[in-house]
């Protein structure tokens, strides 16, 4: 019932409030508060309380009664404000393979000159994550999503909450964000990887990982990442430059979905899954074959991450904003 | 396979009760029995410091819980303890030792945050509890400490884990607190204050013995040893001379030889009065004691409350003792005459003695009687024995025998004022005259800086009132015949000894007096302002801002706005420190100069330095840029310049003035994106 409930006024407030936007700024409008079970306990205490400083017509009592009336509705106002003017800079999910628990990651920025307390995040079924957040400075929370299947995992009802400073009122702030988390397939499998067909002399790359050997320096381009940037070199008073390495020859691999006949899709995925993560692991190239693509022979995080998504969301509809929005 | 997240159990590892909100709990519950500890049994007490003690090993890890069962035993046991001291659960003492108890039972189940809850609510009630037992100003400093120690709790509490700084959590109740203030006044002066007891209100047991309804040789000195006060009088106009200030508390008909009782009190008709010379004004404020009489200045004019008996005898007499500080106008006379006569009923009774007792007085009566003419010269007669009998006013006179009387006028003649009005009573009524005792207060300490009278309990006094045929009843006061230093000086002049050294002390040091008077007027402007408050004050408040005929409905009104304009202002206050606010001066003022060139149609981009969005203005408004320009590389230099010490703080107020004087005129924005002005 109380899962209802709040699935009911989430989609009211979705409604209300429109998809986001990274950055996400909690503003008046999309901050919501109500007293929590304490809250409503106190009021209690305090209606009590103001029955006999009445019935003793006892000042003292009165005065007490109405100022801790007074402290709870500036505890309601203070709780409010501890959610507002919070930005959310960013929001992103750590993809993971079926069975482990994949992350969402929040930037949460505080410009204020205030400390926020005890700001916490949550997704319905998810263990709920918090941080204080210190005066103009920003905080990173994680979640854990525990997964199951591979595919294409909806991220809806992410939700900021907090009850302090009294712990009488929770305010709390639904974000709309466009948040999927990619589940690989398990990497498991029997198959040995197959041979290897070839193998690609050095190329110049930049980056760089362990093995490579160091090329030079280059002029920095737009659209070069900051961390190829020899900074150090900047520094001390150089233009801009980029450090270029050569990669050390790697063996080529083909894994072909086709090639494995004898097992069902999801074995085959998951055999492939396997495979990649194998290959990256020897710092071999490979290319992967799937019935609706192919990728090209390359290595690298990206690479990797492009092969495996690919198997987690093989064979699935192309995502539908309105399987997100149904909840 | 588009998958829902499914729920998770939660962590399995039990959570460690976290040790700085069960400190502050436990302090927080602690202090609100404390407020409480001369009124509750020194067995709860015990109770209260065992379980305190106990939990905070449990928090620190040193002791095991206690078992359910242990608990539930315990509960049991104490809950009727409780019954077997008070026979009852109800009212305010059995009750708070009741909260007491149970809420030292809950600290023992403390865990986790709703238990926490349980116990300071438990605590804030305690605070309540001490709050209707008294309200002295004195205590106030403890009260308000209690509340803060209490919100405080709270949000140690709410926070949880390894807890809040103590500095940062006191200092945020704190402030709560004081934001709450206006409100708490608001509703406090505004409330419209229903009658209240709802249920029977019990009695202040430990309230000041006064006067009583009986008097024996040696009753009334045993209170002059007493520099308690008794009531405060404040006069609206004139103030009767030092001679006048007899307030009149019970009066005593009925004499058995040794002790002089109130007697059976059926009514008589009143003497008609007629009142001669000025009335005197004013109201006052007794402290409760366990009696039922309201003091008044000499002959009162009726009663100024319907729950009030105007006797025969112009006594004020309440209907239940006065367990609160009780305040009420009166008008009194000091001269009065009745020309009708006594009647026989009302003569019978004012002219009885005991047949067999005190024989030799009554064989002075009779003699003086013999030689006197009329009663005014039987009168005279006594006063001159009075005068030249040798007697002494002392505090400490002789133990009498039980034909009191003679005993005192043949053998000790030495007494206070009990002594002289009791023998001179009997004196009257052997020799036929009506007479009767009459006890209460003579005098008073002025207090210059409340401008109010103090009656002390070392006030306390006895006189005669007699009755002459076509004047009515006079009084007459033999003490003041023996020592008539006694009427104008205080008791500490005439016998030093009748109070202890260390009171003497304080009531002789003109410096200490001094101080005294200044707290015991703060004490009853307190009383009177603030613990006395009710619904006419809150109207005279209204009247005094300007409300005519100031209602209830006035009353609401006051309040609505009042609460209305405390949330405007509230949400305004707590609200406005969460948007971003520029760190320094440079940044504050940069960030006008910025809004101010977004009014005018381009606004600066969030990646954008100062030279870069100069820059832009050149490229894009050509208009703005002979004034924005300088102002950005300005601002450019100071921040990142080599400018530094009262130069950077000169060129910095410098900055603030030039982006004050920057007009500039606005434009619809030519920006596609619509940038929010505040958060």
């Amino acid at each position: 019932m109380k899962r209802f409930l709040r699935a009911r006024i989430a989609s009211w407030a979705r409604r209300r409030q429109g998809a986001d936007v990274l950055p996400v700024t909690m503003h008046y409008r999309r901050i919501y508060i109500l007293p929590t079970r304490a809250g409503w306990g106190f009021a209690f205490l305090l209606f009590c309380m103001f029955v006999a400083g009445l019935n003793y017509s006892n000042s003292t009592a009165l005065f007490l009664t109405f100022w801790l009336a007074g402290f709870v509705l500036v505890g309601l106002h203070r709780c409010h404000r501890n959610l507002l003017g919070i930005a959310l800079q960013g929001a992103t999910a750590v993809p993971t393979f079926a069975g482990g628990a994949g992350e969402l990651e929040l930037t949460l920025e505080n410009p204020a000159p205030l400390m926020r307390l005890r700001i916490e995040a949550d997704l319905p079924g998810v263990a709920p994550s918090v941080t204080d957040i210190a005066p103009r400075c920003a905080a990173r929370l994680s979640l854990a999503l525990p997964t199951t299947v591979r595919g294409r995992l909806l991220i809806d009802g992410l939700r900021l909450t907090t009850a302090l400073p009294f712990g009488l009122f929770r305010a709390w702030t639904w974000v709309y964000l466009p948040l999927e988390l990619i589940v690989y397939p398990r990497a498991r499998g029997f198959f040995p990887l197959p041979t290897v067909a070839g193998v690609t002399p050095g190329a110049k790359t930049r980056g760089g990982s362990g093995g490579d050997e160091w090329l030079g320096l280059r002029a920095f381009r737009d659209g070069d990442s900051p961390h190829q940037v020899a900074w150090k070199a900047y520094a001390r008073g150089a233009p801009l430059l980029v450090k270029e390495y050569c990669a050390a020859a790697a063996p080529e691999r083909y894994f072909d979905f086709e090639r494995l006949p004898n097992l069902d899709t999801e074995r085959r995925l998951e055999q492939l899954a396997a495979w990649i993560v194998d290959a990256e692991n020897r710092g071999e190239r490979y290319a992967l074959t799937l019935p609706g693509g192919k990728l090209a022979l390359d290595r690298g995080a990206q690479h990797r991450h492009r092969c495996l998504s690919a198997l987690a969301l093989h064979g699935l509809a192309p995502a539908r904003r309105a399987a997100a929005i149904a909840r | 396979m588009d998958s829902r997240l499914r729920a998770v159990p939660p962590p399995l590892h039990a959570e460690r009760e976290p040790l700085r909100p069960m400190l502050w709990t436990i302090a927080a519950f602690v202090a609100g029995a404390l407020l409480n500890v001369d009124r509750i049994p020194l067995w709860a007490t015990a109770v209260l410091i065992a379980c305190a003690a106990w939990q905070l090993s449990v928090a620190a890890h040193k002791l095991p819980a206690l078992p359910k069962p242990a608990q539930l035993i315990l509960t049991f046991v104490l809950v009727t303890c409780v019954v077997a001291t008070f026979h009852t659960l109800n009212g305010l003492p059995a009750g708070t030792v009741l909260l007491v108890v149970m809420g030292s039972i809950k600290l023992l189940e403390t865990r986790g945050r709703r238990d926490r809850y349980i116990v300071i609510g438990a605590a804030l009630f305690l605070l309540l509890a001490a709050c209707l037992d008294r309200q002295a100003l004195a205590r106030l400093p403890l009260y308000l400490g209690d509340a803060l120690l209490c919100c405080t709790a709270l949000l140690v509490s709410a926070y949880g884990g390894a807890g809040l700084e103590i500095r940062v959590a006191a200092k945020l109740a704190a402030r709560s607190l004081l934001l709450a203030l206006p409100l708490a006044l608001v509703f406090f002066l505004f409330f419209p204050r229903l009658p209240g007891g709802f249920w029977a209100l019990p009695a202040n047991d430990d309230a000041i013995t006064g006067l009583g309804e009986s008097m024996s040789p040696g009753s009334i000195s045993q209170l002059t040893a007493s520099y308690d006060p008794a009531f405060r009088v404040r006069f609206a106009g004139a103030i009767p001379p030092p001679q006048e200030r007899y307030w009149r508390g019970p009066v005593l008909h009925d004499f058995d030889g040794y002790t002089w009782r109130r007697g059976v009190v059926e009514a008589y008709r009143q003497p008609a009065l007629r009142y001669l010379g000025e009335p005197f004004r004013y109201s006052v404020t007794l402290v409760p004691d366990a009696n039922r009489w309201w003091f008044t200045l000499d002959t009162v004019v009726g009663s100024p409350d319907k729950h009030v008996f105007f006797s025969y005898d112009y006594d004020l007499i309440a209907r239940e003792p006065v367990t609160q500080l009780t305040t009420y106008d009166a008008l009194s006379y000091t001269h009065t005459e009745s020309s009708e006569p006594l009647s026989n009923f009302a003569r019978k009774i004012e002219s009885a003695l005991p047949p067999n007792r005190n024989p030799r007085t009554r064989e002075l009566a009779a003699r003086l009687r013999e030689r006197a003419a009329a009663d005014p010269d039987f009168v005279r007669a006594v006063i001159d024995f009075f005068r030249t009998g040798g007697f002494q006013y002392s505090l400490t006179p002789p133990m009498l025998d039980l034909d009191s009387v003679d005993d005192f006028l043949f053998h000790t003649r030495e007494g206070f004022c009990g002594h002289y009005a009791s023998a001179f009573v009997a004196l009257m009524r052997a020799g036929g005259v009506p007479a009767r005792v009459v006890t209460g207060y003579q005098g008073g300490e002025w207090n210059p800086i409340g401008g109010y009278f103090l009656i002390r309990q070392s006030d306390a006094h006895a006189w005669a009132e007699i009755w002459i045929e076509g004047r009515g009843w006079r009084r007459v006061d033999p003490t003041a015949i023996v020592a008539p230093e006694r009427l104008s000086r205080g008791i500490l002049d005439i016998l030093p000894n009748a109070v202890s050294g260390r009171t003497r002390l304080l009531y002789t040091t003109p410096l200490l007096v001094h101080l005294l008077q200044g707290w015991d007027a703060l004490n009853t402007a307190w009383n009177e302002r603030i613990v006395k408050f009710d619904v006419n004050m809150q109207l005279g408040i209204l009247e005094r801002l300007g409300v005519r005929s100031a209602d209830w409905t006035a009353l609401v009104a006051a309040l609505a706005s009042g609460l209305i304009g405390w949330l405007a202002w509230i949400a305004w206050h707590i609200g406005r420190s969460a948007g971003p606010r520029p760190a320094d001066r440079l940044a504050r003022a940069y960030a006008r100069l910025c809004r101010k060139l977004a009014r005018a149609g381009i606004a600066r981009d969030a990646h954008e330095g100062p030279r870069d969005y100069a820059a832009r203005i050149v490229r894009r408004r050509p208009d703005l840029a002979p004034r924005a320009q300088p102002l950005l590389a300005r601002y450019a230099h100071l921040r990142y310049g080599p400018v530094g010490g009262e130069v950077a703080a000169a060129a910095t107020a410098a900055f603030e003035r030039m982006v004050l004087r920057l007009h500039v005129a606005r434009r619809p924005r030519s920006t596609p994106l619509r940038r929010s002005k505040s958060l």
